[in-house]
């Protein structure tokens, strides 16, 4: 095994989910001298797990989709494996990885790597520029909040900074909820020391004392990671800013699993040990903050974003789009070809993420969810639209933390509504009116309406409610609950009112809307579906009784010749019915 | 710091740095609704029912805890802020569970306040309890005998047994206490109210509107006062000597009835709206309906025949040998109980079956104990008189078709099945209509037609009772009569009037419940409902003696332990009752599902019912940062999010009974179990 002088395998909870380790132990075991070491994600989750052979001539090798059986690792230690991986020339042509330059690259545990990748040059700048000049980079900069609401990263810091008080907390808002959005864990994951040395950037320019990490429990890999992070920058001294007497306080506090949590108001709350629940601003957390406090908190991709920023704040400047600078990465999920994680100028179109880098077949969509259940959906003929903060919004959907959901063609918007909404109405921390009970409400007539019992005044009921909850909730959760029932009524309207008034499910993906047909035509009589039935819903005569059917889809899958689908209710053949 | 300038409603104001909107709202007699904020404990800003607008940015903002800022537009009272309020409230009440009211109450068509008198009661205080009942019964000694108990139907001791005996409370405590109670009457004012009829609609008119400082004159057409308790109900269910000494509390109180007096003879409606500045016509329903077959003539009205006997004083009546009444109701009943008090033989011909008889059941069965007879499924075809003098009745046998409009099954002709019943006598009781006078308003099925003013024709012209609603129960007309007197004393004072609507949470009807639904604040008895004493069976049948006697008190005081007293811990302090009604808000406003929640009276004075906690936090806070407990938190997410205790031990293990929590309780979630 001549050429190869590393073997990195991603280990970040995507690969692992793929069976990472087993792939690990193998590389272990039969790759003799050859160092082995365990890296994050390059973003490209669907292929996992991945390898990467560096060779003693710089170059690199990836394989993907790696299996962990001794013939399938030694093909691969001979170089001559399959699954030979490489980006897409056109994906590779739109994305722009800045801030996740090193994920998946170098392994997470080890300073001295992050080091030798530039790692703390940035931290070094920063002394030199002096907080002033730090916070003078980021306002030129023109980063804003990665967290979803985009607020200038540079005001914020300087608003912290002109507090004098004996204490001044920043807090890393690690407590990343969103269904489908996993960008924070990857960094943490991937690149903590890239995220700790933002977060020291920002306690040296604001003059904070303290450090929280508020990380979802449900991350262990990401703490255990910022765990050892922490551990190692106290060892080498890192927590000695310059001009500072005492070390910076460093903690972090696991979040029990309340989406609520991610808004900042409620996430300081859990943080002095109350519940977590928001409270009316002002006072600004800058103000009063932590146990009154000043404090700021930024998310996990702001502070990783940090470094990138101060090694060159123009060069940020300068990607993106008019109001929304640098890069911004993307969690793609859904009905797509390469789910992961993408990093791409602000001011890409919908369409370029989608098709180009997310691989959806054109025509196979019907929509993109952004900013995840307190977002909106955007209808596929939109997608030209530049995304950014601002643009997003006109649309009726938020830019969020940067999940991005595709929905296919076969998924019912009512039922998508309601399946976010079954999310936030449990999520309410329960305090305000609108948010508790009125998306209650919401969710309720949400599944009415999947469940075949809706009425046509629903629609009007779910935008008038919606409308209010939106305007009569204290904190962003409860305002932006409404938004994925609002936007799929704004643009999918006709779905709705085929429920109600048609009693019609166009995708028929509402069980309740919807019979299950086998087409004699097409059916070959193989019998599979009758043997894989749980109900025996099918019959010696290869009908299917929609009076015992449950909709499970079975049937649909085992079909070798897709002979069976869903149908409008009632043109199925059902037993109660032919009587 | 600068005090802060802006407009409020258009009106410039001045707010101290730090005030609240709402705070100079209060302070510029604007008034502002709110359940979480009661300004002793920190701002929770949960119930957004104190929303305002900034018109500048449209936002909504909750006024407990934003503070204006300098040149800020706030509109804090336009019908989008209100509407913005109303849904927070009907949110609120969506997921509220409770009784405002017992249900006994809200099923009295004159709302008496059952569980409060029945209290008094169980206490032995039948002189408060009779207080109670004349707020809304000035009849209770003829109501407390004759009343069909619509309360009683709605007792939510039906869930477990039967229900509480509660117009045996009101019997009881009117023929206790009806001598030496007299209630406490304003000065008489200057106007003065004509009254047409002297019956339960009439009296209580007079009755109301002399609580309320108004002399009135009743006009009656018949020798004595009393309308149907008079000349419709038999003695055997309300004695006359019972009847006379109510009605002489009208005389003691100054009302004055003037029998012998008809109108359209003696008096036109015209002529009394010169006299008297208001006038309520209560005339009743005394026309018998027609059965409308051949040979009716040769049959007698029930009412009218009632009426007769009634004349007589049940004294040396005409034996009416074999008797065929005719009809279902409780005119049927009462004639058929009179013929065989008289000594008749007599059978109740019924075109349908007993279960659709509108006559009470419980007169059904007294009728069937005495020994009236019933013929079911059978209407009348013609009557003739055969040539030895007797009567002969017509008949068919009928069944029961498909449900009619009003669900009843209506009856069909059985072919073929036509038989004859021989008699002396014929009574048709098979229902009533009103004469209406000219000059008022009617409807359809000529009766007086009434608007929700309650009035029938231009001017202070008002109409209750029987002669309104066709014939009802003695209850229904009081209420009625009750109404009138509130419409004809605004018209006199010059402002307008409406039949008030009632706003009530219910946890539902008992038949819907089951025992764990109920909520017990002491221990409530599990004995028996308790029985009436009749009279011996052959004086029911020979005699117009009353039924049975009234129930002594240790009895109905015993009764009285077996009620739940269901209506709320907080019924009048209710915050959130309050500003519902103020904005018109209504529990089925957002139907849906209520969160799992549990009612805790471990606690042995205090009931935590988290049923109709609405999540304002106070009780939390109050314990915390005034008490310094700690002993309360939410618990829970989402639409489930609760105040509960550690490991759900209940406030009784570590709580001191301060009962700060239950005062600041802004509804009654948290409440003491005593009620007053």
């Amino acid at each position: 095994m001549p050429d190869i002088k590393r073997i990195k395998v991603g280990t970040a909870s995507c690969g692992l989910a793929a069976g990472a380790a087993d792939v690990l132990d193998a590389f272990k075991r039969l790759s003799g001298d050859i160092p082995v070491v365990e890296v994050g994600c390059i973003g490209h989750c669907y292929a996992e797990p991945m390898v990467e052979l560096e060779l003693n001539d710089g170059s690199s090798i990836f394989y993907s989709s790696v299996k962990g059986d001794e013939k399938s690792v030694n093909a691969i230690l001979g170089l001559t494996g399959e699954g030979r991986f490489q980006v897409p020339a056109e994906r590779a042509a739109l994305e722009k990885l800045n801030v996740t330059r090193l994920s998946g690259r170098i392994d997470p545990k080890d300073i001295e790597e992050y080091k030798a990748n530039g790692g703390f040059s940035s931290l070094r700048k920063a002394f030199e520029l002096k907080p002033e000049g730090v916070i003078d980079a980021m306002k030129r900069s023109g980063l804003r909040g990665r967290g979803g609401a985009g607020f200038p990263t540079g005001n914020k810091w300087s608003f912290l900074a002109a507090k004098k008080a004996d204490e001044k907390i920043l807090i890393m808002n690690a407590d990343e909820g969103d269904p489908g959005a996993f960008m924070d864990r990857s960094m943490m994951e991937c690149v903590p020391f890239q995220v700790m040395e933002g977060m020291l950037i920002g306690a040296y320019a604001t003059g904070a004392t303290r450090i929280f990490i508020y990380c979802r429990a449900e991350y262990p890999l990401a703490i255990k990671h910022l765990n050892i992070a922490i551990a190692e920058l106290k060892k080498q001294g890192y927590d000695r800013l310059p001009g500072r007497e005492k070390p910076l306080d460093i903690q972090i506090k696991e979040g029990a699993g309340a989406f609520v949590c991610g808004e900042e108001t409620a996430m300081i709350a859990s943080l002095e040990g109350k519940r977590g629940q928001p409270r009316f601003r002002p006072p600004f957390p800058t103000d009063s903050g932590w146990n009154t406090y000043p404090t700021a908190i930024n998310n996990v991709e702001t502070f990783a974003n940090v470094p990138v920023v101060i090694a060159d704040p123009d060069a940020f400047a300068a990607l993106g789009s008019e109001r929304s600078k640098g890069t911004k990465i993307f969690a793609l999920a859904g009905d797509l070809k390469y789910p992961g994680l993408t990093e791409v100028p602000m001011g890409i179109t919908l369409a370029d993420i989608v098709y180009k880098i997310g691989g959806a077949e054109p025509g196979s969509v019907k929509a993109v969810q952004t900013g995840g259940p307190s977002g909106g959906c955007i209808p596929a003929d939109k997608f030209d639209v530049k995304v950014d903060y601002d643009s997003l919004k006109e649309l009726g959907a938020i830019m969020g933390s940067g999940g991005l959901i595709v929905i296919g063609n076969n998924r019912c918007m009512v039922e998508t509504a309601r399946y976010f909404l079954d999310f936030t109405h449990r999520e309410s921390c329960g305090k305000c009116t609108f948010c508790r009970v009125g998306t209650t409400r919401m969710f309720e007539t949400l599944e009415n309406i999947t469940a075949g019992k809706g009425k046509p005044e629903d629609i009007d009921f779910l935008e008038d409610i919606g409308n209010k909850i939106r305007k009569g909730s204290l904190c962003a959760l409860g305002q932006t609950a409404p938004n994925p029932a609002l936007s799929t009524i704004r643009y999918f309207r006709n779905e709705y009112e085929a429920h109600v008034k048609d009693g019609y499910c166009p995708t028929f993906q509402c069980a309740a809307l919807s019979d299950v047909r086998l087409d004699p035509d097409k059916c070959i009589k193989c019998r599979l579906c009758i043997k894989t039935c749980p109900v025996q819903a099918i019959g010696d005569d290869f009908k299917v009784d929609n009076a015992k059917c449950t909709r499970c889809n079975t049937c649909m899958e085992v079909c070798p010749k897709k002979a069976i689908s869903r149908v409008k209710k009632g043109d199925g053949f059902s037993s109660n019915l032919s009587k | 710091m600068a005090d802060i300038n802006f407009i409020l409603d258009g009106k410039a104001v001045t707010a101290a740095p730090g005030e609240t909107i709402l705070s100079v709202a209060t302070k510029n007699g604007i008034e502002i609704p709110t359940l979480c904020f009661n300004g002793k404990v920190s701002r929770t800003t949960a119930c957004f029912v104190c929303v305002v607008k900034d018109k500048k940015t449209g936002r909504f903002l909750p006024s407990c805890s934003a503070c204006p800022s300098e040149g800020q537009d706030v509109d804090a009272s336009s019908e989008e802020v209100r509407e913005m309020r109303r849904t927070a409230l009907g949110l609120l009440l969506s997921e509220h569970t409770g009784d405002c009211e017992a249900p006994c109450t809200l099923a009295c068509p004159a709302h008496a306040s059952v569980e409060e008198y029945v209290r008094a009661g169980r206490q032995g205080d039948f002189k408060k309890a009779l207080e109670i009942i004349k707020q809304r019964i000035p009849l209770p000694m003829s109501i407390g005998r004759v009343c069909p108990r619509f309360c009683e139907k709605d007792c939510r001791k039906n869930v477990t047994s039967k229900p509480v005996s509660i117009n045996d409370f009101k019997r009881l405590a009117a023929d206790l206490h009806y001598e030496d109670y007299m209630e406490e009457l304003p000065p008489l004012k200057e106007q003065k109210v004509a009254i047409v009829g002297a019956g339960p609609a009439g009296l209580s008119a007079a009755y109301y509107l002399r609580r309320l400082g108004y002399a009135s004159r009743i006009f009656e057409r018949m020798p004595e006062a009393g309308g149907m308790l008079r000349y419709g109900i038999p003695e055997f269910r309300l004695p006359k000597a019972t009847l006379r000494k109510e009605l002489a509390h009208f005389a003691k109180m100054g009302i004055e009835i003037e029998t012998g007096k008809e109108l359209g003879k003696d008096f036109t409606i015209e002529s009394l709206r010169k006299e008297y500045q208001a006038v309520i016509v209560t005339v009743g329903s005394w026309a018998s309906s027609s059965m409308r077959i051949d040979g009716e003539e040769l049959a007698q009205q029930g009412i009218k025949w009632l009426e007769g006997i009634a004349s007589a004083n049940w004294k040396n009546c005409a034996n009416p040998g074999r008797t065929v009444v005719v009809g279902g109701g409780n005119t049927a009943m009462d004639c058929a109980r009179t013929a065989l008090r008289l000594g008749g033989d007599v059978t109740v011909v019924y075109r349908r079956t007993q279960k659709e008889m509108p006559a009470e059941q419980l007169e059904v069965l007294e009728a069937m104990e005495e020994g009236v007879k019933f013929e079911f499924l059978t209407a009348p075809l013609a009557l003739r008189k055969n040539a030895d003098g007797k009567l002969a009745l017509a008949c068919q046998k009928m069944e029961l078709g498909t449900p009619d409009a009003s669900g009843r099954r209506s009856p069909v002709p059985v072919p073929g099945s036509d038989f004859d019943i021989v008699c002396d006598t014929v009574i048709a009781a098979i229902g009533q209509r009103t004469v209406a006078p000219e000059e008022v308003n009617k409807d359809k099925r000529g009766n007086i037609a009434i608007g929700r003013d309650i009035r029938c024709a231009e001017g202070a012209v008002f109409a209750a009772g029987d002669c309104v609603t066709g014939p009802k129960t003695v209850v229904e007309a009081v209420a009625a009569g009750h109404n009138a007197a509130d419409a004809a004393a605004a018209a006199m004072e010059g402002r307008s009037y409406e039949i008030p609507a009632i706003f009530n949470v219910s946890r539902g009807h008992w038949s819907s419940l089951e025992k764990s639904d109920l909520v017990f604040l002491r221990e409530v008895s599990d004995a028996d409902r308790v029985k009436p004493d009749y009279i011996p069976m052959e004086k029911r049948r020979t005699t117009f003696e009353e039924l049975f006697p009234t129930i002594p008190a240790e009895k109905i005081e015993k009764e009285g332990e077996r009620c739940i007293e269901c209506s709320c811990t907080a019924k009048g302090e209710c915050r959130l009752k309050k500003f519902s009604e103020q904005y018109c808000a209504a529990p089925d406003m957002f139907p849906g599902s209520k969160p799992l929640a549990a009612v805790d009276t471990r606690h042995p004075y205090i009931i935590h019912d988290r049923k109709k906690c609405i999540r304002c936090g106070i009780c939390v806070k109050t314990c915390s940062e005034i008490i310094n407990k700690n002993l309360l938190a939410a618990m829970k997410r989402g639409f489930n999010t609760q105040v509960g205790t550690a490991f759900d031990q209940g406030l009784q293990s570590y709580c001191t009974d301060c009962g700060a929590c239950v005062e600041a309780c802004p509804v009654g979630a948290l409440d003491w179990k005593k009620k007053a």
